[in-house]
């Protein structure tokens, strides 16, 4: 007879294939089960260094502000932390659209942070330390976010466009010269000389209304935050409902075809270049004049980077944006209170998110095992079917 | 039992929306060339990838050599002593000859007895016995790149030799071949067969088929029809039986009726993208309702000159004229809608985005306009109403309609959706650069009939061929191309298609 032993099908892939095999849902199950994976990841880690998996991921959502605390300091409640863990989502959510945008048209935007840097500098210089109201330097900070963005983005996709310079070397490249001339240019005129950073931007021109006063509740509130969920809906339309969205799938889906259908291809890579650059401009603004109120020199914010994890973990899909950096920034913003409470060291914590990171960039491959599974089962299914018909 | 050396029974294969094979049966003798014949989609090629490993049935049973195996992947195909030669080759460009027959199975010695390293000696010398035992002339030392077709043909023959393989498949082996190297081909395959190989033919020509085959099997739509006895059955009976209805040989080709000129090319020049001169001043012209065709051997500058047509590549001298209109260096965009319709060679990287669905390719070359397009907003219900329009008009089948991805079409529903999309254009000038590779006869027929139908309605078309059979039933001019240059341009009716073989080959210059 045939080796019919071969083709046993195990418990794991019935599993995979019940869990995770109706291919209509995958764009959603996948992400889930790989961020289960991940906890599942982190908890064995947390408990390699001797804490309770399940009190530590409870921190963790408490620091969010996603799970009330035992106790509040005075004007503070559950709404105070979740007000500042959307302050830190807003950057999150532009910087991971701004990664989606250049990803669809077929580039690999690594120069968010540096980005990033550039419009967050150039708002905190011009109108950082203006005594101008409010309700004029806010637009303002946004505008210059937007267009210095925009302008560092665009150049990215001109030197590609000009002379085919790969995008991922010229954005690692500037991102150096960004991160240096910037840090050079605050030493020499914006330090504060206790703290070694810029000095903090004026209440009016930033983007958070620190401790604000609502209900007897002192918050932080992301304006921010709405401007990025209009960001979502809007590069939802732009991919989804328009002419350069659909120009800019098909250069980067099979951009020979796009040539020979009369799309300026060259034109297009620096299309949505500029428009990755304003997204990544818009992250910068809430970062360095939202969340914080001042530029750390010499470093660049792990947000660009991480974005890029946010990005596939939602598919590069606006909306799957949405959820999945709602998911890491709460990691990374309940890490630290992790740490403090329950003892896990804040390296830990940096691995517990790096893991989950890791997961989540695992998609492809979990797609690739269930659809092993699936084909393994069918086959098995169908010399069952056979063997019947030899018996009989 | 043993008289049988491969045998698939009641074989099914499905595919979402699709059953590929269904319930075949085939029986291979020993020492038989045993062709396999079907139209397009039929399941020639996916009856074979399972006999070779790629892909394994859902049902049935395949038996070597009286023992029933399971071939899960190419390699273990290759243990079995079957290897197989691909419509597209499998080959490493940069690499030579003999690095790409040992590849996988590198000989290795190990120089002071300790560091491995590729004996390429003792290969190339076995490549160079193999070669000349079975006629098939090449030098392992060469790179691929520097080869031509049929050198890389006989390339991926010594591959499976080289293997040991008992079991030949060779699916469509003639469609980039010219008529000369189509007669040598079979001859080496004759040559093969008569020194104890076993050879599995997949091929849509029937001539072939009549030259060299013993037997063959024929499948429509999946399913077996009959395996039959090449010497005592005629053509005409076995293409009915693959289309599955009566089929006209002869196209009903009405003279032609000659109107205004609408393209006219003058000492037009392309180069490479290494500046080597590959179109070498060029001129011709074509009226409205005439098909022009170029002949030529692939690789002499007729898809570069149909690209200069069309804009994607530029030209290097000379001037193109559009309807009185210089269109010598505007943009593609603008040649498309001056009217040029271009049905390129390469129809998966260039005709098609692979990973979009129906609608959107059917709409790739007019998404920018009313009623596609507003101000800027597109309207995706158009999408679909002129993509119904399209798939029921010119008979494109796919497994979900309007949704399919065309990455899941077969290739000649991918070749329909192209030519529907291009003649919907109605563009004046229609550059067709082989509209048939790799299709069968029922298709091809389709195709040639919507082409004279163009030509009828007025329209400047033209016909860049490798096939010879195609260019002299269509064509009302031939130009032949050889080296870059056109070398003979005459009216059709004063050519033989053994003349025009001749220019082919550069002789009569």
């Amino acid at each position: 007879m045939s080796k019919r032993g071969e083709k046993t099908v195990s418990m794991k892939d019935r599993f995979l294939v019940r869990l995770l095999g109706n291919e209509r849902w995958q764009a959603i199950t996948i992400p889930v089960f790989a961020i289960l994976l991940s906890l599942i990841a982190a908890a064995i880690v947390i408990l390699l260094v001797g804490k309770n998996p399940l009190t530590a991921f409870q921190s963790l959502m408490q620091g969010s502000g996603l799970w009330p605390k035992a106790s509040y300091a005075a004007k503070k409640s559950m709404l105070t932390d979740f007000m500042s863990f959307l302050d830190l989502m807003t950057p999150m959510l532009f910087a991971a659209l701004a990664v989606a945008v250049a990803f669809k048209a077929g580039l690999f935007n690594i120069g968010v942070s540096g980005q990033m840097l550039c419009a967050g500098f150039a708002a905190t210089a011009a109108v950082g330390y203006l005594e101008i109201p409010g309700v004029v330097a806010k637009p303002l900070v946004v505008l210059i976010g937007i267009v210095v963005g925009a302008l560092v983005g665009g150049l990215i996709g001109f030197l590609k466009y000009r002379f085919n310079i790969n995008e991922v070397v010229s954005s690692i490249m500037l991102n150096y010269i960004a991160q240096y001339v910037i840090s050079f240019l605050i030493y020499t005129n914006y330090v504060d000389p206790v703290s070694r950073q810029s000095r903090y931007v004026l209440a009016s021109a930033r983007l958070t209304l620190a401790d604000t006063e609502i209900g007897g509740l002192k918050m932080n509130i992301p304006l921010g935050f709405i401007l990025a969920l209009i960001a979502v809906a809007a590069v939802k339309f732009l991919m989804d409902k328009t002419r350069l969205g659909y120009e800019l799938k098909t250069v980067g889906a099979n951009s020979k075809a796009a040539r020979y259908a009369g799309i300026n291809v060259k034109k297009s890579i620096v299309a949505s270049m500029m428009i990755s650059g304003c997204l990544a401009g818009l992250a910068g603004v809430t970062y360095y004049l939202g969340y914080y109120a001042s530029i750390g020199p010499r470093t660049l914010a792990s947000t660009g980077f991480d974005a890029i994890a946010v990005s596939l973990l939602g598919n590069s899909n606006p909306v799957g944006i949405l959820f999945s950096s709602f998911l890491i920034t709460a990691i990374t913003k309940g890490s630290t209170y992790m740490s403090s409470t329950v003892g896990v060291p804040q390296e830990i914590a940096s691995v517990v998110t790096g893991l989950i990171l890791l997961f989540s960039a695992c998609g492809a491959y979990i797609q690739y095992m269930v659809k092993r599974s699936k084909d393994r089962m069918t086959e098995a299914q169908a010399e069952q079917h056979n063997g019947k018909e030899v018996d009989g | 039992m043993g008289e049988y050396i491969v045998e698939m029974r009641h074989i099914t294969k499905r595919f979402p929306g699709i059953v590929a094979n269904d319930d075949v049966t085939i029986q291979v003798k020993k020492g038989e060339i045993f062709a396999l014949l079907g139209e397009n989609g039929a399941g020639k090629s996916t009856l074979m990838s399972m006999l070779f490993g790629m892909y394994e049935p859902d049902e049935g049973e395949i038996w070597i050599r009286g023992k029933q195996e399971r071939i899960s992947s190419p390699s273990q195909a290759t243990k079995l002593n079957i290897g197989m030669v691909h419509q597209h080759f499998k080959l490493v460009q940069n690499y030579t000859i003999g690095e790409n027959i040992v590849l996988g199975i590198e000989p290795q010695k190990k120089a002071l007895g300790l560091f491995p390293y590729v004996d390429m000696k003792s290969a190339n010398e076995r490549i160079r016995q193999l070669s000349q035992q079975y006629g098939l002339e090449v030098d392992p030392l060469k790179k691929i790149e520097d080869v031509n077709v049929s050198i890389q043909q006989r390339v991926e023959i010594l591959k499976m030799l080289y293997r040991e393989a008992e079991i030949l498949i060779f699916d469509e082996p003639t469609a980039v071949l010219t008529p000369q190297e189509i007669e040598f081909l079979l001859e080496i395959i004759r040559g093969l067969r008569d020194g104890g190989k076993t050879i599995i033919l997949i091929t849509h020509k029937l001539e072939e088929i009549k030259q060299v085959a013993d037997r063959c099997a024929i499948l429509c739509q999946g399913k077996l029809v009959d395996v039959l006895d090449v010497a005592s059955t005629s053509t005409k009976k076995m293409a009915n039986l693959m289309v599955g209805r009566e089929v006209s040989f002869q196209l009903e080709k009405s003279p032609a009726q000659y109107r205004q000129e609408v393209l006219r090319v003058e000492h037009l020049s392309v180069k490479n993208q290494d500046g080597f001169e590959v179109v070498k001043d060029v001129s011709f012209s074509i009226r409205g309702g005439e098909i022009f065709a170029i002949a030529g051997v692939s690789g002499n500058g007729q898809v570069e000159l149909a690209d200069a047509i069309a804009g994607l590549m530029k030209a290097s001298g000379g001037t193109i004229t559009l309807a009185g209109k210089d269109i010598t260096n505007a943009e593609i965009r603008e040649r498309t809608l001056d009217g040029i319709s271009y049905i390129p060679e390469d129809r998966q990287s260039y005709g098609l985005v692979l990973d979009f669905t129906l609608a959107e390719n059917l709409a790739l070359k007019n998404y920018f306009q009313p009623p596609f397009c507003q101000k800027g907003i597109l309207h995706k219900e158009e999408f679909d109403r002129y993509g119904e329009k399209l798939i029921g008009e010119y008979d494109i089948r796919s497994g979900q309609g309007i949704r399919t991805q065309v990455r899941s079409m077969s290739g000649g529903n991918q070749q329909k959706a192209i030519i529907a999309r291009e003649i919907e254009l109605g563009s004046p000038l229609m550059i067709f650069v082989q509209p048939t590779r790799g299709l069968d006869i029922g298709a091809i027929e389709n195709i040639h009939k919507q082409i004279l139908g163009e030509r009828d309605q007025g329209k400047a078309i033209l016909l860049i061929s490798l096939e010879l059979d195609e260019i002299m039933n269509l064509a009302d001019t031939i130009g032949v191309i050889y080296n870059g240059q056109l070398l003979k341009i005459a009216d059709a009716s004063t050519l033989t298609s053994r003349q025009v073989g001749e220019f082919m080959m550069g002789v009569k210059a």
